[in-house]
């Protein structure tokens, strides 16, 4: 008697564990579906310009250029997830003269594929602020993905002349916004 | 591809560590009790292990989500199932595997049968160990990126995880030092072919709004993964068959370590029990085929800043980075402690079967047939400790069948019902464990399960001469 309870109670043990239990459906190939869309926000570049600094040795300089490594847009990674970028910039200018800024993208052989003017206008005692956003995609996007350096060219507007003792700045403040998805 | 793979399961190793084994212990109708307190109330004149099939046992946990959260073939798309699963868990929410397989194991009792000489037990098993805590911010940063999370630093510390084999030789030795008390302890070797920790890390990525630059932007890292045994498998050119090679240093061609095991029985009246164990607490000296990988520094990004004075040499913002935060491999020696556990245990026995006599029998000859008691386990993890505590109930059904039923709250769930059961017919003793029995209605929806299972053979120690 005692031994038929024994295997009865292993029988129910082993129902309790294996036959009641089950499982909802589970699809693991659902991880070839996983697809990231992050966007990410950075600094694109900056400057702070005095009036006095279009002086060199005392002359006035009518034009102003940099251009810095900017390869970022052409690894082979980022490239390939990038789908999209904006570049916002905000310009202030506190200098009694209008300037024009041409924000220009190099290709490795020092080509221009892309130009961006900004005018900004003469500052008059009033807040003088400028802001644009440039958007990236499609066959645009592709010259930025070709890019290895990014410049600068600060070209000043005919108007009043500066002189040394000129007061104010050009400021120039960027970010870059970027869209990438990964499958 | 071999070594993505690679890479993805030592990061699967560093999810998840819970090896609570509440059913096991105490459970002194089973010798691999002996292994959650060397001072287990274990009597035996000798018994040894069905090899490779004396004591497994699997746990899989998963305190934040489950299977059925990412995986449910539900028609709901899988990106929206993982967002889903990123932004309900916490950095505090644990993923843990920990497979043990015992290769060998025995005891013998010293001294004949009159003798109170104390008992050895000793074997060898294998142990696989995984915990990862969820890295919430850098999934965050990795599904929404930082447009939405102005002025809110993602934690870099969030990632800590640790994966380890380690194969372990033992030889344990308890005695009863008096009618009241058995005490015992176990000397460990452990070698550990693999290891992988990152736990240690700190650093956040933040960016505010600026004043100079549109923002203010700063990575400050401090992270650090230290590996041992697996440069091999990951260095460029490597032809060879990993899993060959792998099993060719599993037992013994690791990283030694040394540890111990303490514990305790304590009969403060006949019907009443008090035990404690300390177990693993011991180390592992990483010293053979060790890399550690480093990525520390800080970096301001502020952008491209250029100079119209036409003086300087054009600068590179990416080398700039890779230069205040390099990616370091550095070969330092280092040290790993094991997850040290403590249980602890009162029992309360009744229901008499020889009607209250005097009997100087316990552990699995306890004239007791029921008793109920509860139990604590904390051990240690890389944040902070993990702790259960147990209610449970014994009952001896019939002789040679001996059940114990759990309930037990921890981390992974509040209704965690398990039930074990043991057997001794004749010398062969087999035991079945298992817990969060309720879990079983779903498998998929499980937060943990663990299963363990052995074969034994058992020669009773007995108060009759031979």
């Amino acid at each position: 008697m005692k031994y038929h309870r024994f295997i009865a109670f292993i029988g129910i043990f082993a129902l309790i564990i294996f036959n009641a239990s089950c499982s909802s459906d589970l699809d693991f190939n659902q991880v070839n579906d996983a697809k990231l869309e992050p966007t990410y926000i950075a600094n694109l570049s900056y400057f702070d310009i005095q009036a006095k600094d279009f002086f060199v040795n005392g002359q006035e300089q009518d034009i102003a250029f940099d251009a810095q490594n900017f390869d970022v847009f052409r690894d082979k990674y980022f490239k390939n997830y990038l789908k999209k970028a904006e570049f916002f910039f905000e310009i202030e200018n506190t200098i009694a003269r209008s300037f024009s800024i041409d924000i220009i993208l190099f290709d490795q052989n020092d080509q221009v594929l892309y130009v961006k003017r900004l005018v900004i206008p003469a500052y008059n005692g009033t807040k003088n602020v400028v802001t644009t956003t440039d958007i990236f995609e499609n066959a645009k996007l592709d010259l930025l993905k070709q890019t290895t350096r990014l410049g600068f060219g600060i070209v000043k507007n005919p108007g009043t002349p500066l002189t040394v003792n000129s007061p104010g700045n050009l400021k120039l403040r960027s970010s870059a916004t970027v869209y990438l998805v990964l499958q | 591809m071999r070594k993505i793979y690679l890479i993805a399961l030592l990061c699967c190793c560093t999810l998840s560590f819970s090896q609570n084994k509440q059913l096991l212990y105490n459970f002194t109708a089973v010798p691999q009790s002996l292994m959650t307190n060397p001072g287990a109330d274990v009597t035996y004149k000798y018994y040894f292990g069905v090899p490779m099939l004396s004591g497994v046992s699997l746990q899989v946990g998963s305190t934040g989500f489950s299977a059925y959260d990412l995986f449910a073939n539900n028609g709901v798309d899988f990106n929206t199932k993982l967002r889903n699963v990123v932004y309900n868990t916490s950095r505090n929410d644990l993923v843990t595997f920990n497979e043990q397989i015992e290769i060998l194991s025995g005891g013998f009792k010293l001294g004949d049968w009159m003798e109170n000489k104390g008992y050895v037990s000793f074997g060898l098993y294998q142990e696989f160990d995984f915990i990862s805590y969820v890295p919430k911010d850098i999934a965050i940063l990795a599904l929404d990126g930082n447009q939405n999370y102005i002025g809110r630093p993602f934690n870099l510390g969030d990632l800590s995880l640790k994966a380890e084999m380690v194969s372990v030789v033992h030889v344990g030795y308890h005695k009863n030092v008096s009618d009241k008390l058995i005490l015992g302890a176990r000397a460990k070797i452990y070698s550990s072919p693999f290891n992988a920790t990152s736990t240690k890390n700190a650093g956040y990525i933040l960016t505010t709004p600026g004043t100079t630059t549109f923002y203010d932007q700063v990575i400050y890292s401090d992270m650090q993964l230290n590996t041992s045994g697996i440069s091999q498998y990951i260095a460029e050119g490597y032809e060879g068959d990993a899993a060959t090679d792998f099993r060719k240093k599993a037992l013994f061609g690791g990283d030694l370590g040394l540890g111990f095991d303490l514990g305790f029985t304590y009969y403060p009246t006949k019907n009443k029990q008090l035990t404690a164990s300390l177990v693993d607490v011991g180390f592992v000296s990483h010293s053979k085929d060790f890399e550690s990988f480093t990525y520390k520094g800080v970096y301001k990004y502020e952008g491209i800043n250029p100079d119209f004075t036409g003086s300087n040499e054009p600068k590179n913002i990416y080398e700039d980075f890779k230069n205040a935060i390099p990616l370091d491999t550095l070969y330092n020696k280092y040290t790993t402690w094991r997850p040290m556990k403590f249980n602890t245990s009162y029992q309360y026995s009744f229901n008499d079967d020889r009607g209250g006599e005097d009997c100087s029998c316990s552990g699995a000859d306890s004239s007791y047939k029921s008793a109920v008691g509860a139990q604590l386990f904390i051990m240690t993890a890389p944040r902070s400790p993990l702790m259960a505590l147990t209610g449970y109930v014994r009952h001896r059904l019939l002789k040679g069948l001996d059940l114990k039923a759990t309930y037990t709250l921890d981390s992974y769930s509040y209704k965690n019902i398990g039930l074990g059961m043991a057997v001794n017919a004749g010398k062969f003793n087999m035991y079945v464990l298992a817990d969060n029995l309720l879990e079983y209605r779903d498998l998929s929806k499980a937060n943990s399960l663990s299963f363990q299972f052995g074969f034994n053979f058992i020669f009773k120690d007995s108060n009759d001469p031979p």
